[in-house]
């Protein structure tokens, strides 16, 4: 499974403007993290997926998208898994 | 506000989280104001390795058909509620 994810994160971090990418299980703990990017914030990315969810309970996951000038970070919750992934806007 | 195209509510919340103005959709949404709050408390933290600049300038929570676009201004959070139409992705804009 770590192979299979490990794979994944390799394919996202490839991706033209991606820095980085986290992934982080239902509990907040991380499951894998690439390229720029800690794992420190495996919790809070966890915590911003389930916030966010709140906000329509019945719409499904939603995605969140948090921008400033030159970078943007998009978190999606799917099943268990929560992913994180960082962009250059500009690339 | 009421001019943004699609827009079907909006909310105006000062920085304690209290709603100073709404509209449409989100008319009164005290509930959706403390989510939004939370949410926004929660992304000042986001990865400081990644992100060294403080906070974020924009917040958006996309869904199918709609989206809320929330940032902060003028020391107050503005909320927009908006449908999503067509291939004008507003994750991107």
């Amino acid at each position: 499974m770590e192979k299979n994810l490990d794979r994944v994160m390799e394919e996202v971090v490839s991706q033209p403007g991606v820095f980085g990418c986290v992934f982080v299980d239902h509990q907040g703990l991380c499951l894998g993290a690439k390229g720029k990017a800690s794992t420190e914030s495996a919790g809070l990315i966890a915590a911003i997926a389930e916030q966010a969810a709140k906000l329509e309970p019945h719409s499904g996951a939603p995605i969140i998208a948090l921008e400033n000038d030159d970078k943007t970070c998009i978190i999606q919750r799917t099943g268990t898994i929560t992913g994180a992934i960082y962009k250059n806007k500009h690339s | 506000m009421e001019r943004i195209p699609g827009q079907t509510g909006h909310l105006l919340l000062n920085e304690e989280g209290a709603v100073l103005a709404s509209s449409g959709d989100l008319e009164n949404d005290e509930k959706s104001a403390v989510i939004i709050m939370g949410l926004m408390n929660l992304s000042s933290y986001v990865d400081k390795t990644a992100f060294p600049e403080e906070g974020f300038k924009k917040l958006s929570i996309t869904y199918d058909k709609h989206c809320y676009i929330i940032c902060l201004s003028n020391r107050k959070v503005h909320v927009v509620k908006k449908t999503i139409n067509g291939d004008n992705s507003n994750v991107a804009s």
